[in-house]
């Protein structure tokens, strides 16, 4: 059934009040108005009550029924369903993928009975709109520059040069107050020169080398061959308060021992066979903590920063440009490790001000 | 009992009118017309991973807790008991193990973000090749890279409140790149984590940005997206009709709407069922942040991992000089972003000074009738896809026993000759297909029939596409639309064959239709999409 | 040196200087010396351990261990396990741990020089693998990995797992990429022994945690997490190899966005 081509000559002439005019006419003229023309328009069944229609009805329903159903299950899984965790194979593992799996199927069902609804039920239709664009109304745009132009004049900023100074030096510093308080963050990372916080740890002359529950370390207690990550022997020295500070403790086999090549100013760093490094990888500060106890080799996972232990931690692969600072240990009268200084260098990723 | 009024829809409409007079702007939105494509739904499926995740953002706002301060472990996970986190650690197990359907909010929250990402990277690459981005849309498309930029960090940000060990290690190399910067990067780092890494203050920091801060920066910038689409009606594609001055399509109400809605189901639909069958970021096999925690094979989420492989591609280069040091971090990550994201914004610019084009455009472009845009684009992306894959190239090296150091160096390789080799070949496809474009429309559609001359000769058959010279050659011009180059995308019947993985074939019933013939001699109905015939 | 102060060290001095016992004296003593040993030998074979069966037995293992050795081993690691140079080496002081950890996962014999020697199915069942392990513990010593249950505390074990192994085996226990071709191995066929065993010994490029450095305990703490974890089902849905956000990646761009493109394709077409 196609509508008759009933375009109304001007809207002057159209009266949505008339009785003789259908709904689709009143549906046509509003379009009209907007700039709409609807060319085609066409209902998807030319009799009503097919075969077809009522089949596509019929799946519309079921989907729809299929919608309630999943949300039923839904309500019924998460009130229901044990979901208190248990290692191992138990029904609780299956709470959340039931309960994604019922969401999921309601709201695609619900989704796929409003598309089938569209498509299938509602009238073909194609709509061809104006744009009216890309020419621009130059009378409308004079008329609004002028109206914009005469505040300037109205407040006669132009030719009162000493209160356009003034609003200049007075505002100015308005417009700055507004964003000062955002200096409360502001903190200097550089107080104390080279004692600040980015140039120390938790290592000091006489901290002893501890493990992450804080018991401190014998030589001996670290197998040759390899490793164990230590941390400043402080209070909280394990913590996140010194996120900075852990350190590789590592006991190289003699035969490495023997090839290894101490960095200028750091020969005595080592302890016999032990030798201790920062963990924070130089590059972008992750733990550089896997090592390759036959090539002696430490990666860091992140970026595949590898280092060279025997040469004194020397990046040798990867993005990583400098080694990883040594830390200077020896063992106390108890016979436990214990630091002789700080690093002597800053930890960690560089910045602008690290030499 | 009381008896409820009997409220009929023409009382509540003429209440609303009386006061707020808003018939005609009200039909003006319900009449506009918005054009049929597939690809410029794309849009949709970001806007509707936003919503999904504003709803199930507020539901984890409800039990987490931001917090860094430590605390003891005494929940359901058996391997975490008695172990110190912190207070955001631990509230996020909680909203995995101890509330009710918290782990499938939190993990549809996640893959809605990463549908969010992803639909936007998806719907941006559709808007640059098929040139939608042109005047007078060039801010549209600037507001969309931002949305696409913001998206990125608020998915960044969200991850790393719950203080994972996965998260926090992506934490501790943000704070890295900040350093990196010259002259002020320790500052900025101090000022943003109150302190040296990690502060006690990040995490709360980091929250309210995540929850108000850019979701009200977000939404406020999809508003003036989807206000500037709706003033500026939306772009077409070539075609029968179709003229700059006008958008062929259907009214917004009912049909469009329904539509919408009905694909916001699908899609929603298509989040939760990812959120319940297949998890994400499992944190509780993470453990809590420590500085001395790590894991073999760490990437960042998909969004971020781009900038994860440009930095494990990076040489060692660093400047050191006069006491001060440019960190060899800095050029992959703050240059490396800055540009690509100042170049993709500044595109339009760019497009228009090179091609001279300043034209206002509302009708697309194919991909293939702009070669040089079309190459510049499978560069951008194949660059993406090479820093991608070396972001998890610890994965790829495991997984497929290649060397790590290897896989470094494909990725460098690979960066600066993949962007090129995939620019020249784009282009030439591009050149091919127009090629094959005209030839189509002067040659006719290929019928598959073979028909021997007199001569011998063996000659296929074709259809041609307009009037036909007495030597076969249409003289149609091509204008920007899609050439039909199959016999069964001819007609302007609608599809003649149905089915979409599979044709959907009645033999013809040809008996039937002789009788038929036979019986009523008048002319087939005309096209209905419902019963049409196999020719 | 007085009398009383020599028999306050213990030592004995013969009260009668020069004289020898008579026949009825060497007589006697010689009772004396045949009861003293019937009552020493039998208090030592009712009291000994029984281990002098098993001792037995396991010389038994030890030479047929050897055996077996010659076979399969001694190309590589030499005729006294001394090594060779470049192609296997010594196995003095690895201890039947090594051993046991090597031949049970297969790994040794090795198939071909390469950067890591790969698990494979073993080539000597369990009986010839603890033959071949005691055969090199007892040439050389070495750790060796206790009896009994290997399990402890899980989440302690977690601790130490995530602060010792994940930066290699991943917080999964899947394994990871180490430089140039090697990689630390999933755990996820290694059962508690081998566990234990590898790292006692740390095998190639794996680090030695010695007994002095993680207890008994802690080795079994860490065993605990480790099985646990292996065995426990994932909670949200599918684990998509919990390996992180790298196969999430996959999921969202091959079924999420193509599942979508999929629906808008139905919706809108190519119209």
């Amino acid at each position: 059934m196609s509508e008759q081509h009933d375009h109304g000559d001007g809207t002057s002439e159209f009266d949505p009040t008339d009785p003789k005019h259908s709904q689709f006419d009143l549906v046509r003229e509003g379009a009209r108005r907007d700039g709409v023309e609807i060319v085609h328009y066409q209902p998807r069944f030319a009799v009503a009550g097919t075969k077809r229609e009522k089949r596509i009805e019929r799946m519309i329903a079921f989907l729809l029924l299929l919608t309630g159903i999943a949300a039923v299950a839904f309500i019924v899984v998460y009130v229901a369903w044990p979901y208190e965790y248990e290692q191992g194979y138990h029904l609780d593992k299956l709470y959340t993928p039931l309960l994604g799996f019922t969401m999921g199927a309601a709201l695609f069902a619900l989704g796929a009975a409003i598309i089938v609804w569209v498509k299938k039920l509602m009238p073909e239709e194609v709509s061809v709109q104006d744009r009216h664009d890309n020419n621009p109304n130059l009378d409308e745009r004079a008329l609004t520059a002028a109206t914009l132009m005469s505040a300037a004049d109205e407040t006669g900023i132009k030719r009162r040069p000493l209160l356009k100074g003034a609003l200049a030096i007075g505002a100015a510093p308005l417009g700055l107050m507004a964003l000062v308080p955002l200096g409360a963050l502001i903190k200097d990372p550089h107080p104390d020169g080279k004692k600040s916080p980015l140039f120390t740890t938790g290592f000091a002359e006489g901290v002893r080398l501890v493990r992450d529950d804080g018991t401190p370390i014998r030589p001996g207690e670290v197998s040759a061959g390899g490793l164990e990550t230590v941390f400043p022997g402080i209070p909280e020295g394990t913590s996140l308060k010194y996120a900075d500070s852990p350190a590789l403790l590592i006991h190289l086999r003699e035969e490495d021992a023997a090839d290894f090549k101490p960095r200028k100013g750091f020969e005595n760093a080592h302890y016999g066979n032990y030798f201790a490094y920062s963990k924070i990888c130089t590059h972008a500060g992750c733990p550089a903590s896997l090592y390759e106890q036959q090539t002696n080799r430490l990666l860091c996972p992140c970026h595949q920063s590898q280092f060279d232990v025997k040469d004194s931690c020397r990046p040798i692969f990867g993005p990583a440009t400098r080694r990883l600072p040594q830390l200077p240990i020896t063992v106390d009268e108890e016979g436990y490790f214990v630091a002789t200084s700080d690093f002597k260098e800053a930890i960690g990723p560089a910045f602008w001000e690290r030499p | 009992m009381p008896v409820l009024p009997k409220i009929k829809p023409a009382a509540v409409g003429n209440w609303a009118d009386d006061r707020l007079d808003a018939s005609t702007p009200l039909r003006r939105v319900f009449n506009k017309v918005f054009p049929d494509h597939w690809s410029f739904m794309l849009g949709e499926i970001a806007l509707y991973s936003f919503i999904v995740l504003l709803l199930t953002g507020t539901f984890l706002t409800l039990f987490f807790t931001p917090s860094p301060t430590e605390v003891v472990y005494d929940g359901a996970y058996t391997r975490l008991q008695g172990i110190e986190m912190s207070k955001a650690y631990d509230s996020a197990l909680n909203i995995s193990f101890e509330v009710r359907g918290g782990l499938v909010m939190r993990q549809i929250h996640h893959w809605a973000a990463l549908m969010f990402v992803a639909a936007m990277l998806v719907h941006m690459f559709r808007t640059f090749f098929t040139g939608a981005f042109r005047r007078p849309r060039e801010l549209n498309w600037v507001i969309g890279v931002t949305l696409f930029v913001l998206g990125m960090f608020e998915g960044f940000l969200g991850y790393s409140l719950p203080d994972d060990a996965l998260s926090g290690t992506g934490l501790r190399i943000a704070s890295a790149i900040i350093y990196s910067i010259p002259v002020v990067g320790t500052w900025v780092s101090f000022a943003l984590f109150g302190g040296e890494f990690p502060g006690e203050f990040i995490l709360e920091r980091f929250y309210i940005i995540h929850v108000l801060i850019l979701p009200a920066a977000i939404l406020a910038l999809v508003g003036a997206h989807m206000g500037l689409l709706v003033k500026q009606k939306h772009t077409q594609f070539p075609g029968p009709g179709r003229t700059e001055q006008n958008v062929v399509g259907h009214r917004m109400f009912p049909g469009f709407a329904a539509k919408a809605g009905g694909f916001f189901m699908l899609v929603f639909g298509v989040i939760a069922a990812l959120g319940g069958l297949v998890q994400i970021n499992p944190i509780w096999l993470f453990g809590p942040y420590e500085a001395a925690v790590v894991s073999a094979g760490s990437q960042p989420d998909f969004y971020m991992m781009w900038l994860d492989g440009a930095v494990r591609l990076m040489p060692a280069w660093e400047f050191r000089s006069f006491g001060y040091t440019i960190p060899a971090m800095f050029w992959p990550s703050v240059v490396l972003a800055g540009v690509m994201f100042t170049l993709a914004g500044a595109y339009p610019w760019l497009e228009q000074k090179y091609s001279k084009d300043r034209g206002h455009h509302n009708l697309l472009q194919r991909p293939r009738d702009a070669p040089a845009r079309t190459g510049l684009g499978m560069m951008a992306i194949s660059f993406f896809i090479v820093l991608l894959l070396s972001g998890g190239n610890d994965i790829i090296a495991d997984k497929f026993d290649i060397s790590l150091n290897a896989t470094t160096w494909a990725g460098r390789i690979g960066l600066f000759v993949v962007p090129p080799l995939a620019y020249f070949f784009t282009y030439r496809i591009c050149l091919g297909l127009q090629q094959h474009d005209r030839e189509v429309l002067a040659h006719g559609v290929e019928s598959g029939m073979i028909r021997r001359l007199p001569s011998g000769q063996f000659i296929e058959v074709h259809q041609p596409l307009g009037e036909a010279d007495e030597h076969g050659h249409t003289h149609l011009e091509y204008v920007g639309a899609a050439v039909p180059k199959k016999m069964n995308k001819l007609g302007a019947g609608g599809r003649a064959v149905r089915g979409f993985f599979i044709p959907v074939e009645k033999p013809a019933d040809v008996a039937k239709s002789i009788d038929e013939r036979e019986s009523k001699p008048s002319e087939l109905t005309g096209a209905s999409s419902s019963d049409s015939g196999n020719y | 040196m007085s009398a009383s102060a020599a028999s306050r060290v213990g030592g004995r001095i013969r009260k009668t200087a020069g004289k020898r016992p008579g026949r009825a004296g060497r007589l006697v003593r010689f009772v004396v010396l045949v009861i003293a040993l019937g009552l020493f030998g039998g208090a030592y074979a009712t009291f000994a351990p029984t281990g002098q069966a098993d001792e037995t037995s396991s010389s038994i293992a030890v030479r047929e261990g050897q055996k077996l050795y010659n076979e399969g081993c001694i190309t590589c690691h030499g005729q006294n396990a001394q090594g060779v140079k470049d192609r296997g080496p010594s196995l003095i002081g690895v201890g039947s741990a090594s051993v046991e950890f090597q031949v049970e996962t297969g790994r040794m014999p090795l198939a071909r020089q390469e950067a890591q020697a790969a698990r494979k199915p073993p080539a000597y069942n369990d009986e010839q693998t603890d033959q071949l392990a005691a055969y090199i513990q007892s040439i050389g010593g070495g750790p060796q990995i206790p009896d009994g249950d290997l399990r402890g505390d899980e989440a302690l074990g977690g601790e130490l797992f995530r602060v010792n192994c994940s930066s290699c085996h991943a917080f999964s226990s899947n394994g990871g990429a180490l430089s140039s071709g090697k990689y630390a191995p999933s755990l996820e066929p290694a059962n508690d022994r081998e566990i234990y065993a590898a790292m006692l010994t740390g095998p190639q490029n794996m680090p030695v945690f010695g007994d002095n450095q993680l207890t008994p305990d802690e080795k079994k703490a860490i065993i605990a997490y480790v099985q646990t974890q292996k065995t426990d089902a994932d909670p949200g849905g599918w684990g998509i190899g919990r390996t992180g956000p790298v196969p999430e990646m996959v999921v969202i761009f091959m079924v999420g966005i193509v599942v979508c493109l999929f629906g808008a394709l139905w919706i809108a077409g190519k119209s």
